[in-house]
């Protein structure tokens, strides 16, 4: 996935301080950089299929990479069906998809139904505590953070504490430090020494009582796929979607649809408190510790205005903390049902046998009652620029966003073209910004459309004595010429030509198959994938003018400039 | 089963009804649906185990079968796939940043770089790349540390044209003087962003204290070796490196073997032929063992413990490989992933790896990333995880789930043709032993418990460890809230504060 955007890129420079590499929460748009196939390219057959409980199901066999099957599922739901308060609550839930069910993940369900009951309850008086008490001292300024440990009262400490051990149990772990104590002193004694019996004796009886009370088996999902060969499992949150996906060999088909189902079926939130640690490691990971995740975030934020776009896929730390079980069966029951999912297998299968098994597994989803709410809040109009100044240890760089459209629309094919225009080694910015003004060490444009709106975006970065602002208004000056002039013939039928040789790469491997089939089936139909190509190829120099002079208004830009901190 | 109805259209205003357009939700079906369900369910297995498979009978492609010779010696390996319209074409080079200069490192990397971007004697820079991608062909250059590459990917139907721009740019290429002052200014601009990052920090400052600031994969450019670089030093090494005698040729896509061949004698004619270049130099230098620290404001520490390790044909080589599985590389089921990321929850990713190189021994290394309090706990428990590998045997439990994971993924080393020849190209470069991955299964399925042991004790030792941090060391110095580990537990507390270096000059700043 990753290695089919940064073919086409890789030409356009330096990478841009805003492109993040995201493995797990996929944050940017793909569908136009992943499109496209020629007009008289050969098609995708994709086989679909729905069951009754209205899981639906795409499969596309083929064969020249023997013995393997890409196979994953898409819940139609991301960061965008938040709402504050649970802001990352889609993010979260993928990774508690991989903490197991009554079967998978335990060696005594009523046991650990037992702890997770107990585990809720003092959770939730934890969370009650810090939303009045907490909140409180925060807003009086007496504290500084709500949610630090080193704040707590003397009940919220011992809340903790009790949910600390509790957790150290069902793990398995309730004596490990006084076995570790233990086994110092033994390893201490000499040789044959009288001490050592007592201690052994000390030493069994506290593995034995630790053993007694642990009801989980630690990532019992993963071990099961691990044994049987499965590869490269994982799952991506994004705006508008959930997608998780295995590479299986061809014979474990049925071994992958008994997971999966079992998984959708009766997933049980397992270690819904300590994995919070884990996701908040996760942000100071990806946003916090590079050098200008939380400047892009704020951008994001400052760019959306009314949509659910402006909320980080991750989450605001403070929500992360907030979110309740009762919520999460909530979304759950909404969100998690078959009728909002759909399967995707590709690979070296036979369809003949793969759907009764896909049958005979995913149907015993329960369809729910809940209907996922319609996400009706609209961006509102753009009424003037807006500028972020961020100065850190970051290289000097700049990024300028227009509103656009959504996937789907009629002008994103064009929007989708004029990006090509501007990037790769003979495209307009490095033409103009890198080589030409000598003033960019890199550039490079994206058309990023999402199911609900879209936006297109500019960066580059200095080099040099060169100021952002000099980039900045070397694009407006590219602008001006794609406002005023048409694109050469020659020009486009390259770009034409790049688009439909690089829609043959990306189906050469399954995943990213797999994967453009998840985003174009959620963001506009699945059938796009041959749509695009004849509809990139219908394009004209005049559309792109038009596209160029409908968007990219100064009213409708926002800009972020980044300079090194002296 | 039934068939979804037609695709929704996708609009602004329809976006409100996409989900019950697509469903076709029918509420009063819903609770006959579940009790449909429930009797589905009870007649599944109730755990994986109880699935039977088929058996997948998988031999292993032998190098020979796809291995060709072209009457000049070039060795070319051909493997035809007819699915797209696509051919892809990869040249592997001996040597690479191993023979940069102490003077110039970097040399090499720029001068695949620039055979790229500068043109050929006949075409310049710009008519080059404009005829390249009014192709949709790609090319691509880069020097590794011991091996450097050129690949071409390009549609069937544009093969010879491509060809022949592909190796005028290797065989001629200009150096054109413009495009080397452009791709020097946006080289420093990089050079500039090195402290960035602290993970960068972090990678620079470990190749340097495992393989030495003098040895190849530890030595790195500055702004005065860029500013260095001349047409002529990029001559010199061009002609060093990219040269018949010193190259292997593997050709993957929609063509037939034969014409190919044949196109490729041609297309080879008159090259000159050089020798091949030397093995790369071995590094002198020696770790001492160690904590070590570079400052960064940072909320969370980046962290590298280990040492260096085996050869890649070292007898040792497969047991240790299930070592590192059931230790940290396996993900989920390793158990440093375990005990940091999911019984602690102090970390996101946590792994080791082992990288054993051909020509001198490796490295191993495991490493995490934590909120600056708690680094001294992730780190001890990590070297609590190595000392208990050594100690103690592993589980039955735990070695049949590394052993049957690395035999059952097996086939996917050779998944896709592009692949497998690069697997066939690497090994005869590297003189990989006969029969390597004809016996790979049975050596793997060999290895026992006592193995894993022997091996832990014989080539991890947290002794002999480096540990390096990339943080706040204040906050990281003192441990964790509840006085479960601090930094003073390793090495009797001592650290070496390392400089964080300027950019450019990699000198220390204050």
């Amino acid at each position: 996935m990753q290695s089919v955007i940064q073919k086409r890129m890789v030409s356009a420079g330096t990478a841009m301080a805003s492109m993040r590499a995201c493995r797990v929460l996929l944050c940017a748009g793909v569908l136009g950089l992943l499109a496209a196939f020629p007009a008289s390219g050969q098609q995708v057959e994709v086989e679909e299929f729905t069951l009754d409980n209205g899981m639906q199901f795409l499969l596309v066999p083929r064969s020249d990479q023997p013995n393997v099957v890409s196979a994953g599922w898409v819940a139609r739901v991301g960061s965008v069906n938040e709402r504050p308060g649970i802001t990352g609550i889609s993010h979260f839930f993928e990774h508690m998809m991989f903490k197991g069910t009554d079967t998978i993940g335990t060696r005594n369900p009523e046991r650990d139904a037992a702890y997770r009951a107990e585990q809720k309850r003092l959770r939730d008086a934890i969370n009650e505590l810090v939303w009045t008490e907490q909140y409180e001292r925060f807003r009086r300024g007496e504290i500084n953070d709500p949610w630090d440990p080193a704040n707590d009262t003397a009940d919220l400490r011992r809340l903790r504490t009790q949910l600390a051990d509790l957790i150290r149990a069902q793990q398995g772990r309730s004596a490990a430090e006084a076995i570790a104590d233990v086994q110092r002193k033994l390893a201490a004694l000499e040789e044959g020494s009288a001490e050592a019996k007592p201690l052994m004796e000390q030493l069994e009886s506290l593995q034995k009582q630790q053993a007694e009370a642990a009801t989980i088996v630690k990532d019992e999902f993963d071990q099961v796929y691990t044994k049987a060969g499965g590869s490269g499992m994982n799952a991506f949150t994004s705006y508008d979607l959930t997608c998780y996906f295995i590479t299986v060999p061809s014979n474990k088909l049925e071994l992958w649809a008994w997971m999966e189902s079992d998984r959708l079926d009766d997933s049980v939130f397992r270690e819904f408190y300590s994995e919070r640690d884990v996701v908040h490691e996760e942000r100071r990971l990806r946003t916090e510790s590079t050098p200008t995740g939380r400047f892009q975030e704020q951008f994001d934020s400052l760019f959306w205005v009314s949509s659910g776009y402006s909320w980080p896929v991750i989450g605001w730390p403070s929500d992360l903390n907030s979110y309740t079980f009762d919520q999460a069966l909530e979304y759950w029951n909404t969100y998690y049902r078959p009728g909002n999912l759909f399967g995707v297998l590709v690979g070296d299968f036979d369809p003949e046998e793969a759907k009764p098994l896909i049958e005979r597994y995913f149907s015993r989803l329960d369809p729910g009652t809940n209907k996922p709410a319609p996400v009706v809040t609209l961006e509102v109009e753009q009424l003037a620029e807006k500028r972020m100044n961020a100065t850190g240890d970051v290289p000097p760089s700049v990024e300028i966003r227009y509103h656009t459209v959504p996937a789907g629309h009629a002008d994103s094919y064009a929007l989708d073209m004029l990006a090509e225009i501007l990037n790769g080694r003979t495209g307009r910015l490095y033409k103009g910004l890198v080589e030409g003004r000598g003033i960019a060490a890199g550039a490079r444009a994206s058309s990023d459309t999402r199911h609900y709106a879209g936006l297109f975006s500019v960066s580059g970065q200095a080099r040099g004595e060169a100021d952002p602002d000099a980039l900045e208004q070397a694009w407006y000056e590219e602008l001006a010429r794609l406002q005023t002039e048409d694109i050469p013939e020659r020009e486009l039928e390259k770009v034409k030509n790049g688009v439909a040789a690089d829609s043959y790469r990306s189906l050469e491997s399954n995943m990213s198959l797999l994967i453009q089939l998840a985003f174009y089936e959620t963001l506009v139909d699945w059938r796009e994938i041959n749509e695009t190509p004849k509809k990139y190829d219908t394009v004209t120099a005049a559309d792109i003018r038009r596209v160029a002079n409908t968007y990219f208004k100064p009213t409708n830009r926002s800009v972020a400039t980044y300079r090194r901190e002296q | 089963m039934n068939v979804r109805p037609s695709a929704i259209v996708l609009a602004l205003a329809l976006t409100t009804s996409a989900w019950v357009a697509s469903v076709g939700f029918v509420p009063e079906l819903l609770s006959s649906r579940a009790s449909a369900a429930d009797a589905v369910a009870a007649s599944l297995p109730t755990r994986p185990e109880q699935i039977a498979f088929d058996p997948l009978a998988f031999d292993p492609p032998a190098a020979k079968d796809f291995r060709h010779v072209l009457p000049d010696g070039t060795v070319v390996y051909l493997a035809e796939s007819h699915e797209f319209p696509l051919i892809d074409l990869s040249i592997t080079f001996k040597g690479g940043s191993s023979l940069d200069s102490a003077e110039i490192p970097g040399l090499a990397s720029m001068t695949a770089r620039m055979i790229r971007e500068g043109g050929t004697k006949n075409l310049s820079p710009e008519t080059f790349d404009e005829q390249l991608d009014f192709l949709a062909t790609q090319a691509s250059v880069s020097a590794g540390g011991t091996f450097s590459t050129a690949s071409m990917n390009c549609l069937k139907k544009t093969f010879d044209e491509s060809l022949a721009l592909f190796l005028e740019m290797l065989r001629e290429p200009a150096f054109d003087a413009e495009r080397l002052a452009t791709t020097k200014a946006r080289q420093i601009a990089q050079l500039e962003q090195r402290n960035d990052d602290a993970s960068d920090i972090l990678g620079r400052e470990w190749r340097q204290l495992l393989f030495g600031a003098e040895h190849f994969e530890g030595s790195l450019p500055t702004l005065a070796s860029v500013e260095a670089i001349t047409p002529e030093r990029l001559s010199a090494m061009h002609k060093q490196i990219f040269h018949p005698g010193n190259m292997i040729v593997s050709v993957s896509g929609d063509f037939d073997s034969t014409e190919m061949l044949a196109t490729l004698e041609k297309a080879f004619a008159n090259w000159e032929r050089g020798e091949p270049v030397a093995d790369p130099p071995v590094p002198d230098h020696t770790l001492t063992p160690g904590v070590y620290h570079v400052p960064k404001d940072i909320p969370q520490g980046k962290v590298a413990i280990g040492m260096r390790s085996i050869t890649r044909d070292d007898p040792d080589a497969i047991a240790l490989d299930v070592l590192n599985d059931i230790l940290g590389g396996g993900g989920f089921t390793s158990r440093i992933m375990r005990s940091v990321r999911s019984n602690e929850g102090l970390a996101y990713s946590a792994s080791s790896r082992l990288s054993p190189r051909v020509d001198y021994p490796g490295e191993f290394r495991a490493g995490f990333e934590s909120k600056n309090p708690t680094v001294a706990l992730a780190t001890k428990i990590i070297l609590q995880q190595i000392a208990d590998v050594r100690n103690e045997l592993v589980t039955e439990e735990e070695l049949e789930t590394a052993k049957q994971s690395l035999i059952e993924t097996f086939p996917r080393v050779f998944e896709s043709k592009p692949q497998m020849l690069s697997v066939f190209v690497s090994d005869e470069w590297t003189n990989r032993p006969e029969g390597f991955w004809q016996t790979y299964r049975n050596r793997v399925q060999a290895v026992t418990a006592e193995d894993v042991q022997r091996v832990a004790r014989k080539h991890l030792d947290p002794a002999k460890m480096a540990i390096l941090v990339v943080g706040n060391w204040e906050e990281v110095a003192k441990g964790d809230l509840d006085g479960r580990a601090t930094m003073a537990d390793f090495f009797g507390g001592e650290v070496t504060h390392l400089p964080l270096r300027d950019p450019l000059t990699l000198e220390p700043v204050e």
